[in-house]
Formats: C-alpha cells, sequence, structure tokens
C-alpha cells in the first residue's frame, strides 16, 4: 500500500524523540545526532515502498537509522562487526552482578545496600555509565529500556536473531552494572560487614 | 523451578518477553524466595530508572522534521 506524505510524517513525529535519543547514543553529540536522523529520515522516504507491514513502521525506522550510522563508518565498521559477533558466538562468561556484590541475605530485614544505591543513583551517574558502554551494547540498552522496543523489534532494527539480541542485552547490562559498581564504590557504598549497624555512615553520599 | 533456573530468566521477566507459561512459573518462584524476588525487583528499579533518561523531541525538532518532509 502507498505511503502518503502525511501519515509519513504524522509516524516520523510519533518516534520523533526515540530517533533523536537513540541518534544521540550513538554519535555522542547533538549536532551529529540530528544530521543522522534527517538523512534516515529521507532514506526512509525514498524506501518506503520497501516496507511491508505498516505495524512494524517503528522498528523499520530504527533499522534505517542504524544501518545509515554504520554505513558511514563501513571501513572501521566492518573490523568492528567481526569482533562483535565472535563476543556473540563466544563463550558464556561470569556476568557481572550489581545485585550480588551490595546483597548481603543476612540483612535483608535490616537494610537493603543495593536499593538503597539505586535510591541515591544520580542521573548523570546513569549517563556516564551509558556513554561509557561500547556502541554495540550501547544502541542495545538504549533501544530496550530506554525506547522499550520489544526484542523481534531490536531484532529488526540490529538485523540479527533474537537469541543474539537475548545475550548482547544481558552481556549490556552486565557492563553496565560493572561501571555503576565503581560509580558507587567511588561514592564510598560498599557491602555491610558481618554485624554493621544498619544506621552506617558509609553508605551517605558526600 | 529452582533460582539458578529463576535467574537465568530474570532479564525476560522484566522485559516482558516470557511466553505466558514461564512468565506464570517465575511468578510463582519469586512469590516464595525473597532472594529471587530482591533481585528480579532491582534489576526492574534499574531499567525504569534508564527509562527515564528517554527524550522527548523539542517544538524546534519537530519543526526541522516537518520542513525536511515537506521538501522531500
Amino acid at each position: 500500500m502507498p505511503v502518503d506524505k502525511q501519515s509519513f510524517e504524522k509516524q516520523v513525529l510519533a518516534v520523533l524523540g526515540s530517533l533523536h535519543g537513540v541518534a544521540r547514543r550513538l554519535c555522542g553529540n547533538e549536532a551529529e545526532a540530528e544530521d543522522l536522523v534527517s538523512e534516515a529520515i529521507t532514506r526512509a522516504w525514498r524506501s518506503r515502498d520497501d516496507l511491508a507491514d505498516p505495524a512494524a513502521f517503528r522498528a523499520w525506522l530504527f533499522r534505517i537509522l542504524h544501518n545509515t550510522f554504520v554505513s558511514e563508518r563501513r571501513r572501521a565498521h566492518y573490523a568492528h562487526e567481526i569482533a562483535i559477533q565472535l563476543e556473540d558466538e563466544g563463550d558464556e562468561e561470569p556476568r557481572f552482578s550489581l545485585f550480588e556484590q551490595m546483597h548481603q541475605p543476612f540483612l535483608l530485614w535490616f537494610s537493603n545496600p543495593e536499593q538503597e544505591f539505586l535510591d541515591k543513583l544520580l542521573r548523570e551517574d546513569l549517563e556516564r555509565a551509558l556513554a561509557a558502554l561500547p556502541e554495540h551494547y550501547r544502541v542495545v540498552v538504549a533501544l530496550s529500556d530506554l525506547e522499550e522496543l520489544t526484542y523481534a523489534e531490536i531484532a529488526t532494527t540490529l538485523e540479527i536473531p533474537i537469541g543474539t539480541v537475548r545475550s548482547r542485552l544481558a552481556r549490556a547490562r552486565s557492563a553496565l552494572q560493572k561501571s555503576l559498581w565503581e560509580c558507587a564504590r567511588a561514592y564510598g557504598l560498599s557491602p555491610a560487614l558481618p554485624g554493621a549497624s544498619p544506621d552506617n555512615e558509609k553508605r551517605t553520599l558526600p | 523451578m529452582d533460582c539458578e533456573q529463576a535467574l537465568a530468566q530474570v532479564f525476560e521477566f522484566i522485559d516482558h518477553e516470557l511466553d505466558p507459561h514461564r512468565h506464570e512459573a517465575l511468578q510463582a518462584h519469586l512469590h516464595t524466595c525473597k532472594s529471587c524476588f530482591s533481585r528480579a525487583e532491582f534489576e526492574r528499579r534499574l531499567k525504569q530508572k534508564l527509562n527515564k533518561l528517554r527524550e522527548q523531541s523539542s517544538p524546534d525538532a519537530q519543526a526541522r522534521i516537518e520542513k525536511l518532509i515537506k521538501s522531500l
């Protein structure tokens, strides 16, 4: 079914914030992100007849955005893609869990250091941790946790199998939590020692 | 379901990606296991905090894109 410009514009504007958000996470700066979004929308309009399922517009547009970003770094991308593929196919490595680092089961009824950390976690801390992730982890966290795409939509966007979405997202979250653990240590937050008081002052932020 | 099985599915659980049968089985485990419940709750809250980083497009950005689309 042909796509008319009015409905195309309406659908684009409905996801524009998300497009900008993901573009900014990919490019790392506002100016490049804006250019990327503009280019992706232009390419999407030109290939509008390729959209088989109108209900999949969002994932299709994100895929064009991601492919536009990747194609603009083609030489670097090739080597990078091989590295990511090897990582996806690699053996399971121990996953880092912030919860496991901080949780003290014997204190369950008295204090909750991991939840306290979340209460104190600043927006800037999360932005910094997200920006520090390698690009292929950053984009999958942005698509899943910020923009709330389903695994199927993320698979369409990144042109990878759903199983790979699952494993890559788990690895990305592990890497993000490792980064946040460093943040927690910098704040002086650490698991309580046995017998410690629930009012342990080490857990307060400066 | 044991804890190892439950924790292996905790991300899919908070992402609402489990089929109804597996979702129900995991939820039943979380009702009885405080440790796994705490873990799932932690992951859910962390995801919620990330979600708040989501951006909205500015009126200027919208106007620029409307102008772009009209020119296509």
